[in-house]
């Protein structure tokens, strides 16, 4: 082995090192959340706390299922979650397009200032949000929550598409349209499946959003629209936490996400390599 | 070939999210919790955090059987729930007929509920604890009525204080029987004995009491047990208390216990000192009432625990009562109907005694539980709440701020090897008086 494999060998082994490192840096904390979602209510709140259960149990898992407005809330965030994206998507994929392929200074300042809605704290608009949608009778209802998600996920669904329609050269665009397409037409045929991958990413970021969020879902809904979020806080009372009822549905609320992200993954990596080699 | 392909691929992608569109806008209609529309006339709804939840829901089932009233309770965690009324009644447009407070939240709500007055008749007030009706009462008016009450009591190991050991080397140490103590002195002769190395690893492995530092309700019952009556400030005269002789007694007694306590009590709150407990690393520990019937199955002091009254300082016993009230925001659109359910819930009140919590607010029902086995927190915690040294927290709206940003930090200060109480009090007054001036 030679000086130049030598070094390649190091650099290949200190990668990997500094990849589980950060594995388990961010793969820990849901790995104790499902560890304890398994262990006994005692051994769940045991000091000093043990890593793996010493009792394993599904007993917590009961306890959450059965807490009532858990069934539905997962429902309810499935709903929102849902209707969020493609409202996003609906509305980002447009904006963006137009954006980067008009290129007016207008629109250069559209996007830097979508972003800067990213900068308003939350609860500023949660006030006038919760009269909003209370003046169009609308409080409480999926609907309503989910366009106050959108609020959240649109500023960087637009970004991000349009990172991902700057990749696209122009010449596609043009050669459809010599072949007698429109400019929409030339977007939904062959721009649009070219970014396909960007579409799974911003889908996946705006889903997330709405999934995650809790402040809007606080102040939105009351008891038909209520979301996963507020019924795992609820676990936490006054006067106790039930860590291991509240660790199980915290993790059960993850496998939706995680096996949607595992779907996607050739998607998403394929976006975000296309939103990095624009130019 | 490959272009088709990416046009099917497409094609199918748009047909499933147009299903999905469809099926969402449908769903997201009404949410997938009850049917659409507006609450209706005979429909109220009360936002409640988990422990009212609890207490009140075989009230509402009552309610609905005997007038047809629907009494629905949304359910927020403890912080969302402040916010969620704080919003709400800021906007001038509630939809909830009925909030559940916390007690320290009363005077910050008080100019947005309406006046419960003609609910608190002499034989209402005279069957609440004195702290509560006088905490109800916010700028002259009745702004809330208690629908349980907490407080905190002693917890002891009784398996440690009936073994025989333990009472002979105990009177020989101390001169006096080994009992659940009720005196600071008493406390901390206890504390001192049972902290040992049960093991003989040479570690510590059994502390006679807990120090919480990270909340700072205790400390303040323990300012009422050194006989204070303004603890923190007086809200009459605006007269800022916190540095007087009785606030330091109480913060050198609770400093005192430390050399007793697992180390850590800058940061321990109430679930870490419940969990230390529940483990059997703690002989005693001074925790809200309800806990008792809360112990874990599988934990090690199952069967074990015995509770008494707080204990007492030069003052006497003392707790901090931890009530919750009912409250009918000003802007609600329907305040008799919200009156009419406050009042049933006050009069049927003992059925909260066996829900999760166990609570109640009225003194009949705590002592329709005496002798009941199961129930001996009730004796504990009524005993402490009828105490004449058991004062109210200051009714404030700023409390929640003093409590964040003065006195926890100020009690994690003092739990810290080497702190000067006087001159952490003396800085906590100057801090206090800048937040209320």
């Amino acid at each position: 082995m030679n000086g130049i494999e030598t070094r390649r060998l190091s650099t290949k082994v200190i990668l990997w090192i500094l990849l589980a490192a950060i594995l388990v840096l961010y793969g820990f904390p849901f790995v104790y959340l499902l560890l304890t979602s398994f262990k006994t209510p005692s051994d769940a709140i045991a000091v000093p706390p043990s890593v793996l259960p010493n009792v394993w149990t599904l007993e917590n898992y009961v306890t959450a299922l059965a807490k009532d407005g858990v069934v539905p809330a997962l429902i309810n965030s499935v709903v929102t979650a849902v209707l969020s994206t493609l409202i996003s998507l609906v509305l980002a994929v447009p904006a963006a397009y137009a954006v980067t392929r008009y290129r007016t200074p207008s629109g250069r300042v559209f996007v830097v200032a979508a972003l800067v809605t990213r900068m308003v704290p939350t609860i500023a608009i949660g006030a006038p949000l919760v009269e909003t949608m209370r003046t169009l009778g609308i409080n409480d209802t999926s609907f309503a929550l989910a366009i106050a998600h959108t609020t959240i996920s649109l500023p960087l669904s637009i970004w991000l598409m349009a990172s991902f329609f700057e990749a696209v050269p122009d010449e596609l665009e043009e050669a459809a349209k010599v072949d007698g397409a429109s400019r929409l037409g030339a977007l939904w045929r062959v721009v649009l499946p070219v970014v396909s991958g960007g579409v799974a990413v911003t889908a996946i970021f705006a889903f997330l959003a709405s999934w995650n969020e809790f402040l809007f879902a606080l102040l939105l809904t009351s008891v038909r629209a209520q979301t996963t979020p507020i019924v795992i806080a609820n676990f936490q009372t006054q006067f106790g936490l039930d860590w291991g009822a509240m660790t199980a549905l915290a993790a059960l609320y993850s496998i939706p996400v995680i096996l949607l992200t595992l779907l996607l993954q050739r998607h998403i990596v394929a976006g975000l390599t296309l939103g990095a080699v624009k130019g | 070939m490959e272009l088709r392909k990416t046009r099917g691929r497409t094609r199918t992608a748009l047909f499933g999210t147009a299903v999905l569109a469809a099926g969402a806008l449908v769903l997201s209609g009404c949410g997938a919790g009850g049917g659409g529309g507006d609450a209706s006339s005979d429909e109220l709804t009360v936002l409640v955090e988990g422990g009212g939840h609890a207490e009140l829901q075989p009230i509402a089932d009552l309610y609905k059987k005997e007038t047809g009233t629907t009494v629905k309770l949304v359910e927020l965690p403890y912080d969302g729930l402040y916010d969620r009324i704080q919003t709400e009644l800021g906007s001038g447009s509630v939809s909830f007929d009925i909030a559940a407070l916390d007690a320290i939240w009363l005077s910050a709500f008080a100019d947005g509920v309406a006046p419960l007055d003609d609910l608190f008749t002499d034989d209402v007030k005279s069957d609440l604890f004195p702290g509560l009706v006088s905490e109800a009462q916010v700028g002259g008016k009745y702004v809330g009525m208690p629908i349980f009450t907490n407080s905190e009591i002693l917890y002891y190991r009784t398996d440690l204080f009936e073994d025989a050991q333990n009472k002979a080397d105990f009177e020989a140490k101390y001169g006096y029987p080994l009992a659940p103590p009720t005196t600071w002195d008493q406390y901390r002769d206890v504390a001192e004995f049972f902290t040992r190395d049960t093991d003989g690893d040479g570690t510590v492995d059994l502390y006679g009491t807990d120090v919480k530092g990270a909340v700072e309700t205790e400390w303040l019952a323990t300012v009422s047990q050194a006989g204070e009556e303004h603890m923190v400030l007086d809200p009459e005269t605006g007269e800022v208390t916190i540095d007087d002789a009785d606030h330091l007694a109480a913060l050198d007694f609770y400093t005192s216990l430390l050399p007793y306590a697992p180390a850590g009590a800058a940061q321990l709150d109430w679930a870490g000192a419940q969990n230390l407990f529940y483990q059997g690393q703690l002989a005693m520990m001074r925790f809200w009432g309800h806990a008792y019937t809360q112990t874990p199955d599988d934990a090690p002091v199952k069967g074990k625990i015995g509770a008494a009254p707080m204990i007492g300082g030069p003052g006497g016993i003392a707790g901090v009562p931890g009530a919750w009230y009912l409250s009918v925001p000003t802007a609600g659109a329907k305040q008799e109907a919200a009156k009419k359910f406050i009042a049933f819930a006050y009069e049927h009140n003992d059925l909260s005694i066996d829900t999760s919590l166990g609570l109640v607010a009225r003194i009949s029902a705590f002592e329709s539980q005496d002798g009941v086995a199961g129930k001996e927190n009730y004796p504990a915690i009524l005993e402490t709440l009828n105490s004449p040294a058991t004062h109210a927290r200051p009714a404030t709206p700023k409390w929640q701020e003093i409590v964040n940003t003065v006195l926890t930090p100020m009690l994690q200060k003092a739990v810290e090897p080497g702190a000067d109480n006087a001159a952490l009090l003396k800085d906590a007054k100057a801090q206090i008086e800048a937040i209320i001036k």
